[in-house]
């Protein structure tokens, strides 16, 4: 893959990333602090969060065509990076129980990994039906 | 190599005739340029030579620097490279979809995600074929006539 194609992937995956994590630090405020009242130097926190679990994909960057297994064990790496990453920046709050804490932080970073390459798959899909229909134009136009 | 061209009467068969030391790979490239002009390939299965038309092809592979050719059914065997098929065949509709596969746009019937930034194509067969991540622009292009 060229690197360009590369960059303008993980900005998508950038982007479903912040949206993501502002609907995860909702639902996990609501939970554990929900009187609790945030700054707005805390909304730049998704977007650090994001940046820095787009990091480990760059790692993993393949030249070459990846087969499945390959494809396989780089999202498990990148998946564990990024649940070590998230739980390394992410402190419990105050009167919660922080092995608690962190299993759901961590399901819910599982969650938003399998919500993110479930959007990149369902972008894919819809370039594919595109394709599909550009070839059964081609096809029309290039029948004799 | 000279060339020569002589014209000849409308009632009689045109006929490009090669003289050569030895079949080089210069020779076949030309034959089957011409072949391919026709809309003709040339190659073998089962120890016989065939002359199979190029719309019939689905898709041409290259495996262990061989060259295959397929049809709905059948397999045969070209001397000519992948590469060589794939400059004879680029104004036939046919495009390179990966490093060992030139595939016929004709016979696909469907384009499905795969794995990574692949994509498959489904022929009419049935068969699947997977299209190289680096080949998905050049197939865009094709396809809106750019190429």
């Amino acid at each position: 893959m060229a690197f360009k194609r590369f960059l303008v992937l993980h900005l998508q995956l950038y982007c479903v990333l912040v949206t993501l994590i502002f609907a995860a630090s909702y639902i996990v405020g609501m939970i554990f602090a929900p009187e609790q009242n945030i700054s707005y130097s805390q909304l730049v926190g998704p977007f650090i969060l994001a940046g820095l679990c787009v990091l480990p994909t760059f790692i993993t960057y393949f030249r070459k065509e990846p087969t499945l297994k390959q494809f396989i064990i780089r999202s498990v790496i990148q998946l564990a990076v990024i649940e070590v990453i998230v739980l390394f920046f992410i402190q419990p709050p105050e009167n919660t129980i922080a092995a608690l804490f962190y299993l759901l932080i961590g399901a819910i970073v599982l969650v938003i990994y399998v919500l993110a390459k479930l959007t990149v798959w369902l972008n894919k899909y819809l370039q594919s039906k595109k394709l599909t229909e550009q070839l059964r134009d081609f096809q029309a136009n290039e029948s004799p | 190599m000279q060339t020569k061209i002589t014209k000849i009467d409308p009632d009689k068969p045109e006929l490009l005739e090669i003289h050569c030391h030895s079949v080089s790979d210069e020779v076949r490239e030309i034959v089957a340029f011409v072949k391919s002009r026709q809309g003709q390939l040339t190659a073998t299965a089962d120890e016989r030579q065939y002359e199979i038309a190029i719309t019939d092809i689905f898709y041409i592979e290259s495996v262990d620097n061989k060259t295959f050719i397929y049809t709905k059914g059948k397999v045969y065997e070209s001397r000519q490279r992948l590469y060589e098929l794939e400059e004879v065949l680029k104004n036939n509709r046919f495009l390179r979809v990966s490093k060992s596969t030139v595939l016929n746009l004709m016979k696909v019937s469907a384009i499905k995600p795969a794995l990574n930034s692949r994509f498959t194509a489904v022929l009419f067969s049935g068969e699947q074929i997977v299209i190289s991540r680096k080949y998905v622009p050049a197939l865009k292009k094709a396809l809106k006539g750019e190429a």
